[in-house]
């Protein structure tokens, strides 16, 4: 059931119209328009550059997917997220690089495809084994499990091991070329682009339509009272346990995606920072909401390349403020978490949902 | 509530001036040459990244102050990445929108991880990274850089010990001498020369003992070193930066573990005898230039530069690195004047009728004439190795790979 007001004067006479997706013809229209601008205006509008930007939205969209469904739906705070991204992207490239494909499936653009679901599931299952202690802790105490994945996965398990092969302990090479999805070989920033939003699309209606089943209220239950929601006959090991699996089955998909936006892959680019940036996505965005999730990563994406657009101009003046500017933004980042905490801990999500109900309840607003 | 609007209004005043600001100063002459630079000041390489970052700003103001490329000023876009690869990836596309004609980057994970898309890009990437995976055009034609790569350096290391040093141990003529590899294996800069130099040590006829990994903000490696100390190396060669580097010898010398050291060009600076002390007595490597304020050809002008835009640091701090800011800077104006005369600024032109066309050019500076062809960049064969004596560098050896090995030279050595 939709959580905004609906507009004055649509009622709805039955259930098949309370759960619809896109419960009003205005609505349609909008869902349309967006779908329109997403895969005809910004592609034809955007630059390399902008387009390079929209992809590291839909990454942080696909990152943060994953720690929304664990923090705002289930209650489990993780701070190693990056791990799954790390597990995803590493699967991946060793799929499609060492894995003796048949020929037909390479000449096919079959064996990239694949390896992103077989890498989504690994990273799920691993992060199903770092949920494990959810069974039994909760609090800052998951906060610290947490932590060990993004230790014991990149920094052990990646650096010391899986980047070994190959010889050199270092980043795999992607060639061009090496990432190819059917007849398209996925070389430049627009085919990036289009794979990427089609599965922002996909993951962002299957985790909505997953959070309107069974297991979805299960999930919300546990967040908003373990005890009670164990108390109702929930098997709150099993729900936690599978938020992990979706969660980290998200983060794999994300990981294996942005190797297509990479000439190469190393353990850098999984750095705990990241983790922290997803969190600082869910926090800004709104937690317990997918449009906070997408809000979350435009606002943190968009506003750190707008400050530096900002700051550009002013080299001139200021030599300094360019070599500085990594300072200056995650600077930012802390001082944007700490002032949507203070001014708006619900997030942009609330603003966007308390606009949608002003223009939907217009002109008896109040 | 009121507190709410000071603070949004007082932020809103400030983006206002700044962009402002920025807006005025954006406007002046027109038509500049947009040239990118990624530096390290906050990453694990800062150690040495950061005088390197401010002596490529220094070279750029040398290149414009002396008629930047034939009258046109070069504009430089310099950021601190942090040795971080995804953010080094983003600042490229950054600077593909700035347009600008070439980069001058940094670390050797960032490049070899642009290196297939500067390829395809046709952009020139004049890194700090000296990796011998950036020599060989036919794989990364556009990744340049004026000193010798880390491998050769590496090479002529290794043979400079086995020619000077090993002969006047007890031992010579009764075994094989002992080798050893210390650096982070994680690291692309740091593991770039290991195959190299083991190689190297094969040809030579030493025995190889187990590498140790010791991470680039290493202070502690006693672990590490208690390791080595089993096997009994006679020398030791480390691929990290300085401030890891003094740690481990600081350790070997406190340990015992009785050996000669190495180091990669990254990790031999002014800054190691004043860290190491006397464990850094009779460390050798290879010096890709002079050091900062030797008497050679050049350095006058790297110093007064040093000294007008950063007056804060005295000379006594500065490092090899400024130098070697500008052995790239310079590589990279002598290429663009090139192409420019020419009449074609675009990344082709920059590499075949630039880079492409100096033949023994000299950049002074106590670096080697530099030669680049359309089938090797690398500049050189001939490396001189530095040994530190009383806390001050001085030359051991000059060798001659290219002369000695010619055939493993021109064949097999390009390219890793």
């Amino acid at each position: 059931m939709s959580t905004t007001f609906l507009p004055c004067g649509v009622y709805h006479e039955n259930y098949k119209q309370d759960h619809a997706w896109w419960q009003t013809r205005f609505i349609k229209s909008k869902m349309f328009l967006l779908l329109v601008s997403l895969f005809f205006i910004i592609p034809r509008i955007s630059d390399s550059y902008w387009l390079s930007i929209c992809n590291q939205i839909g990454y942080t969209v696909l990152g943060a997917l994953g720690v929304q469904l664990l923090i705002g739906f289930c209650g489990q705070v993780t701070l190693g997220h990056a791990a799954f991204l790390a597990v995803g992207a590493y699967v991946s490239t060793l799929l499609v690089l060492e894995f003796p494909w048949p020929a037909l499936l390479v000449e096919w653009g079959l064996a990239y495809p694949i390896s992103i679901f077989i890498s989504a599931i690994v990273a799920g299952i691993w992060c199903v084994l770092f949920g494990l202690p959810s069974a039994r802790v909760k609090g800052f105490y998951l906060i610290l499990t947490t932590m060990a994945a993004q230790f014991i996965t990149v920094d052990f398990v990646i650096t010391q091991y899986v980047s070994q092969i190959g010889g050199r302990g270092q980043a795999f090479s992607l060639p061009v070329g090496t990432i190819k999805v059917g007849p398209w070989v996925i070389d430049s920033d627009i085919k990036v682009y289009y794979m990427m939003i089609v599965l922002v699309i996909v993951c962002v209606v299957g985790v909505v339509n997953l959070l309107r089943s069974r297991v979805g209220r299960a999930w919300v239950a546990i967040r908003d009272n373990d005890i009670s929601a164990e108390v109702m006959g929930i098997d709150i090991v099993k729900y936690k346990l599978l938020a992990f699996f979706v969660a980290g089955f998200i983060g794999g998909i994300a990981g294996a995606v942005w190797i297509s936006n990479l000439a190469a892959i190393s353990p850098e680019h999984f750095p705990w920072f990241w983790s922290l940036w997803l969190v600082g996505v869910v926090l800004i965005g709104g937690a317990g909401s997918i449009h906070g999730t997408i809000f979350g990563s435009i606002f943190m994406v968009v506003v750190m390349e707008l400050l530096q657009m900002a700051v550009m101009p002013l080299a001139d003046t200021y030599p300094k403020l360019l070599l500085d500017f990594l300072f200056i933004k995650e600077s930012a980042f802390g001082l944007a978490i700490c002032l949507f905490l203070i001014f708006e801990p619900n997030g942009l999500a609330y603003r966007w949902w308390q606009a949608k109900n002003y223009f939907n309840l217009w002109p008896f607003s109040y | 509530m009121y507190f709410k609007k000071i603070v949004t209004g007082f932020y809103v005043l400030l983006l206002s001036v700044l962009l402002g600001a920025g807006f005025v100063s954006a406007a002046g002459p027109a038509k500049p040459i947009n040239v990118g630079a990624l530096n390290d000041m906050t990453g694990a390489t800062s150690d040495v990244g950061r005088d390197y970052a401010l002596g490529i700003a220094e070279a750029i103001h040398y290149v414009n102050d002396t008629g930047g490329i034939n009258g046109k000023q070069i504009k430089l876009h310099q950021f601190d990445y942090g040795y971080r690869v995804p953010e080094a990836l983003t600042k490229y596309k950054l600077f593909q929108r700035l347009k600008c004609v070439a980069v001058l980057g940094w670390g050797t994970g960032d490049t070899e991880a642009l290196s297939p898309t500067v390829t395809k890009d046709k952009m020139p990437y004049v890194s700090a990274s000296y990796s011998g995976h950036l020599t060989d055009p036919k794989k990364t034609p556009y990744n340049l850089f004026f000193a010798t790569d880390y491998s050769t350096n590496a090479r002529a290391s290794i043979t400079a010990w086995f020619d000077k040093k090993w002969p006047k141990h007890a031992d010579y003529g009764k075994r094989k001498p002992r080798f050893a590899c210390s650096y982070q294996f994680s690291s692309p800069y740091s593991s770039a020369p290991i195959k190299a130099i083991k190689d190297q040590a094969t040809i030579l006829g030493f025995d190889i003992g187990p590498d140790q990994d010791v991470s680039l903000f290493a202070i502690d490696t006693k672990s590490q070193n208690l390791a080595l100390k089993e096997f009994k190396p006679d020398v030791v060669w480390h691929g990290n930066t300085t401030m890891s580097v003094s740690a481990t010898i600081r350790d070997a010398y406190s340990l015992g573990l009785g050996a000669d050291h190495m180091s990669n060009c990254w990790g031999f600076d002014e800054n190691l005898p004043k860290m190491a002390a006397k464990a850094a007595e009779g460390t050798m490597g290879a010096a890709v230039c002079a050091f900062f304020g030797e008497k050679v050809p050049g350095m006058d002008k790297v110093v007064a530069y040093a000294k007008k835009y950063n007056p804060g640091i005295p000379a006594s701090k500065r490092l090899i690195r400024t130098v070697q800011a500008w052995g790239d800077v310079l590589i990279l104006q002598e290429a663009l004047k090139r192409a420019d005369k020419a009449g074609k600024l675009d990344g082709e032109s920059i590499l075949k009728l630039g880079f492409e066309t100096m033949n023994k050019f000299d950049i002074g500076l106590g670096a080697p004439p530099v030669t680049f062809t359309a089938t090797d960049h690398r500049v050189a064969g001939i490396v001189p190795v530095y040994e530190i004596k009383d806390g001050k560098f001085q030359l051991v050896d000059k060798v001659d790979l290219k002369g000695r090995w010619p055939e493993k030279w021109a064949k097999e050595w390009i390219g890793w």
